[in-house]
This record gives C-alpha cells, sequence and structure tokens, in this order.
C-alpha cells in the first residue's frame, strides 16, 4: 500500500472495498496493531498506536473461535482474560446468548454449530467487551446469502446507538452500501492506495431485505461500481 | 464398537488360537519350538495362582510408569521451550535428529553400567524413547497453533501467560494425545527390553529365563501377560482421551504426524 490517508470518525460505520490482494485486510491489521507500517502512522483517539490496539476487537474472516472452549467459554473469554469477577463474567456472558440467539447452545463447542451461529459466536465475544473500536474482516463471507443478510442486520443493530466505531471490510459491495454510513474503495494492488470515498446517504435504521430496491441504494451502487469495477479489470490483468 | 465386529474379533482369536492348538496336537507343528495354547495358559494359571508373576508384573510396570512419567514431563518442557524460542530450535536440531536416530536398544548396555541392574538403567532406556515421542508431538503443537487464534486472542487482551494457558496448551495437548498411545507402548516395550538385557526382575527377566532354559511356553505365557497390559492400559488412555479431547469433532481424522521412533 502506498499514500494511504485515512481518518475514520468515531462512531461512524465504515466499509472498506476493493479487488482481492489490494491489502484491505493490511489496513485492519494496521489498525488492530497486529502488523505495524513501514512508514507512516497510525493514531487512535490523537495518540500514536504503539502495540496492539486496546480500544479495539476484531472479528477474522476465518474461524477463530477457540474449538476447545464452550460457546459460553469462548464468549466470555475477553471478560475472562481481563480478571472480571467469574460471576460478572456469567451474568454478561448469559447477556449475550440471549441476545445473539444462542439460546440451549452454551454448551456446546464450536464444532458442533452451523457457520452462521460460529459468527455470532464471534460477534458476541468481540462486543462483549465492549470495545470503542469493532473491526471486521469480510466477517460474513463463508456463509450463504441469507444467513449474510439476516447477520448484517444483526450487526447494524448492535452497532445503533453504541457509539462504537466499525471498521467493516468486504469484497461485496452491496453488503458495504447496505451497512455503511461510507464507503472507501481501494485500488488494486501492489501498491494500493484510495481511489475513492462515499458517503452513503441512506436513511436508518435500514431494513436491510428491502433496501437493495431503493432507487438511492442503485445510484449510489453505480456511482461506487464505476471506480471498482476498474480496479476489479486491472486485478485480473495482473 | 459394534456387537457384530467385537463377535467377529473373537472369532478370529479362537480360530487362530485352535488352528495353533489343533497344529501343535496333529504334530504340523512342533510342540517343543511352538508350545501350545492350553500350555501357556495352564502356565499363566499357575503363575498367577502361585503368585509368582505379580512381582514381575509389578517391578515392569513400576519402571514403565516411571519411563513414561519422566520422559513425558522432559519432552513436554523441551517441545514447549524449542517450540516458542525458534533460535534454540534452529540450534538443537541436528543434535535431536542424531539422538533419534540411535537405535536406543545400544545404550542399554551403557545404562546397565551407569545405573546398576536395578530398575533405574530400564527406566532410562524408557525414557530415551518416550521422550523424543512426545516432544516431537509437543513441538508440532506449538509450533502449528492457528495463527488466527493466536491473533484473536492477543486482540481480546490475553498477556504472553494467557495465551499460553488458552490456546498453546490445549493446542499441544491434542498432539500430545496423539502420542500418548505409542510412548505408554514405547515405554512398556523398552523396559521389558531392558529387563531382558540384564536384571533380576521383571516380564523380560522372566522371558529371559524361560528362553535360557528351551521353555517357549514361559516365553509365550510372558508375552501373554505383556499383551494383557497393554490391552488394559490402551483402554484407560482411549478413555482419558475422550474425557479431555471431547471438544473434538468426532470423526476427525486422526493426525498423527508424530515423528515414529524406535527401540
Amino acid at each position: 500500500m502506498r499514500d494511504i490517508t485515512l481518518d475514520v470518525a468515531a462512531g461512524s460505520f465504515l466499509s472498506i472495498v476493493g479487488p482481492s490482494g489490494c491489502g484491505k485486510s493490511t489496513v485492519l491489521n494496521l489498525i488492530a496493531g497486529l502488523a505495524s507500517p513501514s512508514s507512516g502512522r497510525i493514531a487512535v483517539s490523537g495518540e500514536p498506536l504503539q502495540g496492539l490496539n486496546r480500544h479495539a476487537s476484531y472479528m477474522f474472516q476465518q474461524d477463530a473461535l477457540l474449538p476447545w472452549k464452550s460457546v459460553a467459554a469462548n464468549i466470555g473469554l475477553g471478560l475472562e482474560l481481563a480478571g472480571t469477577d467469574p460471576r460478572e463474567v456469567r451474568s454478561r456472558t448469559a447477556e449475550w446468548v440471549e441476545r445473539t440467539g444462542l439460546r440451549g447452545f452454551a454448551g456446546k463447542f464450536p464444532h458442533q454449530l452451523s457457520g452462521g451461529m460460529r459468527k455470532r459466536v464471534a460477534m458476541a465475544q468481540s462486543w462483549i467487551v465492549d470495545p470503542g473500536i469493532v473491526l471486521m474482516d469480510e466477517p460474513f463471507s463463508a456463509l450463504d446469502v441469507h444467513t449474510r443478510l439476516r447477520m448484517g442486520g444483526e450487526i447494524l443493530n448492535l452497532w445503533a446507538d453504541s457509539g462504537k466505531t466499525v471498521v467493516f471490510v468486504t469484497h461485496d459491495l452491496e453488503e458495504a452500501i447496505a451497512l455503511s454510513g461510507e464507503v472507501v474503495v481501494l485500488s488494486a494492488g501492489p501498491a494500493s492506495r484510495i481511489v475513492g470515498r462515499y458517503a452513503v446517504d441512506l436513511p436508518r435504521p435500514r431494513n436491510l431485505i428491502d433496501i437493495k430496491t431503493e432507487p438511492r441504494f442503485h445510484e449510489l451502487y453505480a456511482a461506487i461500481w464505476r471506480d471498482l469495477r476498474g480496479e476489479v479489470l486491472k486485478s485480473y490483468e495482473r | 464398537m459394534s456387537v457384530s465386529l467385537r463377535a467377529a474379533q473373537v472369532a478370529l482369536a479362537a480360530v487362530l488360537l485352535g488352528s495353533w492348538e489343533a497344529g501343535t496336537r496333529t504334530g504340523v507343528l512342533d510342540k517343543f519350538f511352538f508350545s501350545r495354547p492350553t500350555d501357556i495358559g495352564a502356565r499363566l494359571v499357575q503363575w498367577i495362582t502361585s503368585g509368582s508373576l505379580w512381582p514381575h508384573l509389578a517391578t515392569t510396570l513400576a519402571e514403565a510408569a516411571l519411563a513414561f512419567a519422566i520422559g513425558v514431563s522432559l519432552g513436554v518442557t523441551a517441545g514447549f521451550a524449542l517450540g516458542r524460542t525458534r533460535w534454540l530450535a534452529d540450534l538443537l536440531d541436528p543434535f535431536l535428529r542424531i539422538a533419534n536416530a540411535l537405535p536406543r536398544v545400544v545404550l542399554a548396555p551403557l545404562f546397565l553400567l551407569w545405573f546398576g541392574l536395578g530398575i533405574w538403567s530400564k527406566v532410562a532406556l524408557g525414557v530415551t524413547v518416550v521422550f523424543f515421542v512426545v516432544f516431537f508431538n509437543t513441538f508440532q503443537g506449538v509450533r502449528d497453533v492457528d495463527p488466527v487464534l493466536v491473533n484473536n486472542v492477543r486482540m481480546l487482551g490475553a498477556s504472553e501467560r494467557q495465551l499460553v494457558r488458552h490456546v498453546l496448551i490445549p493446542s499441544a495437548l491434542t498432539w500430545i494425545f496423539s502420542s500418548l498411545h505409542i510412548s505408554i507402548g514405547f515405554a512398556i516395550i523398552s523396559v521389558v527390553v531392558g529387563e531382558y538385557l540384564g536384571s533380576s526382575r521383571g516380564v523380560g527377566y522372566l522371558i529371559a529365563q524361560a528362553e535360557g532354559v528351551f521353555d517357549t511356553t514361559g516365553v509365550f505365557a510372558g508375552m501373554a501377560a505383556l499383551a494383557a497390559v497393554v490391552l488394559v492400559v490402551g483402554a484407560g488412555v482411549n478413555r482419558l482421551e475422550r474425557r479431555l479431547l471431547r471438544w473434538k469433532p468426532r470423526a476427525s481424522e486422526v493426525h498423527d504426524r508424530s515423528e515414529r521412533s524406535g527401540i
């Protein structure tokens, strides 16, 4: 990546789209502090980032649940690691189990769940620690279309009025527009840069089932796709 | 296991033992060289009723248990240390390969000189075998941890120690377990080999004594006693494994990429 300047307003929902291999995940890793830039700087709430970003939680594209821990233990892991009182861990975990529709599955192990349910557990795991920033790297790419739509809705419900900043990486432009307040398009790699930023002025709360039929959605889609299309074609050539 | 499979296994054993018995009765097999199942059974019963088997079996089991315990603790410790410290692993790599390539049986006379005729020379021999099986598996387990799991747990706020406890140990445990069956078997085999080569007690000693007077029945009876012990211990490990690894999918492939090592 080269010459990327990206400021994300606190409390906003921003999506990053771009062709495969353009470094979308790298942006998230940089914000998370899992990777450090070869030059340039990352600042969180105005302070330069050193080491891991303690304000952020990260929902990975791959399955990142601990297979040897039950659903409840996975969800409560962040609290447990922080040394929270076990009773509070239990009650808050139970609350998140309810909230993510996992009632009756708390004692199951990840391999006993469907893909969609595993993503719910991962969602609860990253939101329970109440981070200021939530990073999501194509969290639903392994799911079928309908489950994706549902999970997108659940993310929006969690985010609404939470005041949290969400940075959401996806290769699916429709998903990006439907969910976010702003879409950033990255160019094809290597040395990718920001091609454009688009404010998504669709009203909230959004109904993800019907939003794709709205005229404004199509206008935005067409406008952003004009930029993205060129980059996707370029990435094919390479 | 299904009942019919179990019945088939029993039937197969009956056919094998039956034809062995029939062979020695009809003179196809020479009883002097091959003994006979009924004689072997009678000898075992005699050993058990007279109580003469127990001290030998107890010695062998004690040696194997010690070899196993020491080998596993050393193997796990070394596996973790080298799995977490790249330069140490690179430094020791050729030496470990050389040591593992060594046929352990040639060490037995040395151990006899160093540790005497008692149990410790056998324990030492067992440790050299168990250590490498467990070490290589632990090392792999620590090295092969999914980096996404590590990143996820770190992002959730884990310290280095918490990372070891919540991710590395459970991950390595699956590998260590896949090597337990092998290492317990090896522990028993190697202490018996040690006893066979020089001792005054143990099942290996029993077999060596019988062999010294061309008592094939005694040799087979000693082998049968060992086999029974290995079966019982193996069943115990299976139960423990099912309990500790109950989070694993049932039909999962048994990943046993352990570097096998022999006596």
